[in-house]
């Protein structure tokens, strides 16, 4: 290659072609860590993401987050470190919500007919915001993990709270006191899923009552700021540039 | 004539560094082929596939899958044969312009990529959740996984590793030895293929249900954090161009 010819005739050319793969880049970034993070996503707090019947105040608050926030802590890594671009973390939520809309309206209820109230997937936005917000304000991956995560764990169920209260309101069916989620899921059967596993309100101090979703968040957010620091340390190892030797 | 490619061509230059008619076909060819895969599961997969010993699920459903096999087999090997085939023997001797385009090149497939990653891992998989929560399986080869893992998974894998070909055989940026982290990218979600081996052992060993959540499924998991090499691809990339585009500004 000769150091002396250009691959580019101007400056304008230079600055079209910079901007042409930009977008490139953009699209390639954004579809594969959607790919990712939305296969990592649903296999490990899915269930409670799918259903109505499973959001409930201890493990979908406990669970959620703690999952979901490894690829916005490996992304930022890469993006805020390596570009100073301070939206690593809205653009994997953004992604994985995309991939989830798409499937719940697609499939949930385009192949096997789950109305979408049923089936809408968890909104994450608040805590990424947060996130990327922290990030960009302090440029500390330690005050982000403590802060940021803590924050990101917190603001999960205040969230989802206004789309979810409606279906917390208790009601009485055939003598049972139920919430209308419950009611949701039984009256559209999953049979491959039967009741006995569905994993809600878990626990043994249920006179907590009121407080259980306050612990379960605060708990969250504490394992949070755990998965925060070692998602963030995997990014910058993905972020990697290094070449193994074909000797 | 070599069957490899010793040099540049001289009307190299006149060519557009983005081929934006291959990067539109490309893009339509995985869009309209899933819109026709989901139009068939939406027909089909009701109307036959909910017995695996119903005669009509071998004619809509094993045969498909008869032919996902041939069609995956003989592809990969014709594009990745081709490429390998006519790699350049001189990859670095090319000018800085032709190896611009050849990244132009490798972004398009890269896109590729993209769409098939997206298919694969968020749309088809997601979606193998809804039908199997639903639908009480009696088979393997449930309408569901022959879309899902023997042919949207195979699709990316054989996208990925065009990718890889593409940028070992052409770029000078990826002649040092074998980039770590675009291994990462392509051979951790082809892992995934290997690990529906475990999944269909343990559902057909002691776990009827599908809790989407179940440890079974966390190869899966494992595989699909490894789509995060695109990072190291990007950054190598970026850093490639960067060096070409600086050129002309000194």
């Amino acid at each position: 290659m000769s150091a002396s010819q250009s691959a580019v005739r101007s400056r304008a050319e230079a600055v079209k072609v910079s901007r042409t793969f930009d977008w490139l880049i953009l699209f390639t970034l954004f579809f594969v860590v959607l790919g990712g993070y939305h296969i990592h996503y649903m296999l490990t707090g899915g269930d409670w993401d799918f259903w109505t019947d499973w959001k409930d105040r201890r493990l979908w608050v406990t669970v959620a987050p703690i999952v979901s926030i490894t690829f916005p802590a490996a992304v930022q890594a890469c993006l805020w470190w390596r570009y100073r671009l301070p939206f690593g973390a809205v653009v994997c939520i953004l992604g994985l919500l995309l991939g989830e809309w798409i499937n719940r309206y697609m499939n949930f209820w385009g192949w096997t007919y789950f109305p979408v109230n049923f089936c809408f997937p968890s909104n994450l936005m608040p805590g990424a915001i947060v996130l990327d917000v922290v990030l960009m304000l302090t440029n500390s991956m330690t005050i982000t993990a403590v802060i940021g995560g803590m924050a990101y764990g917190l603001l999960f169920y205040p969230g989802n709270w206004p789309i979810m209260a409606p279906l917390h309101v208790p009601v009485e069916y055939n003598g049972m006191m139920m919430t209308l989620a419950d009611l949701q899921g039984y009256h559209y059967v999953r049979t491959g899923t039967p009741e006995y596993i569905r994993m809600v309100e878990k626990g043994t101090l249920r006179t907590f009552g009121k407080d259980v979703a306050p612990v379960s968040a605060f708990f969250s957010a504490f394992v949070s700021i755990l998965i925060y620091f070692l998602w963030h340390f995997f990014g910058k190892w993905f972020a990697g540039t290094g070449f193994v030797q074909s000797s | 004539m070599a069957a490899t490619t010793e040099s540049v061509r001289a009307d190299a230059a006149e060519a557009p560094l983005l081929n934006k008619k291959n990067l539109i076909l490309g893009s339509l060819v995985y869009v309209v082929f899933y819109a026709w895969v989901r139009w068939y599961e939406g027909i089909y997969g009701w109307s036959a596939g909910l017995d695996s010993f119903a005669p009509e699920f071998e004619t809509y459903w094993m045969n498909f899958l008869y032919i996902e096999f041939v069609l995956e087999v003989s592809t990969a090997g014709i594009l990745w044969g081709y490429i390998w085939k006519t790699r350049d023997r001189k990859v670095m001797s090319i000018t800085p312009r032709e190896e611009l385009r050849r990244h132009f090149t490798h972004w398009t497939w890269l896109v590729m990529y993209a769409f098939a990653i997206y298919y694969g891992a968020s749309y088809f998989t997601e979606q193998d959740g809804t039908w199997h929560q639903t639908i009480v399986r009696d088979t393997d080869f449930t309408p569901s996984h022959i879309i899902e893992f023997y042919l949207s998974y195979p699709i990316y894998i054989i996208t990925g590793g065009a990718c890889f070909l593409y940028a070992k055989t052409r770029l000078p940026t990826y002649q040092q030895g074998l980039h770590l982290q675009y291994m990462v990218a392509v051979v951790g979600p082809f892992m995934i293929l290997p690990n529906v081996g475990l999944n269909e052992w343990g559902h057909t060993f002691w776990f009827m249900e599908e809790l989407f959540v179940a440890p079974l499924h966390y190869g899966f998991v494992f595989f699909g954090w490894a789509a995060l090499g695109v990072l190291g691809v990007v950054n190598t990339e970026v850093a490639a161009i960067a060096k070409l585009l600086k050129k002309d500004l000194a």
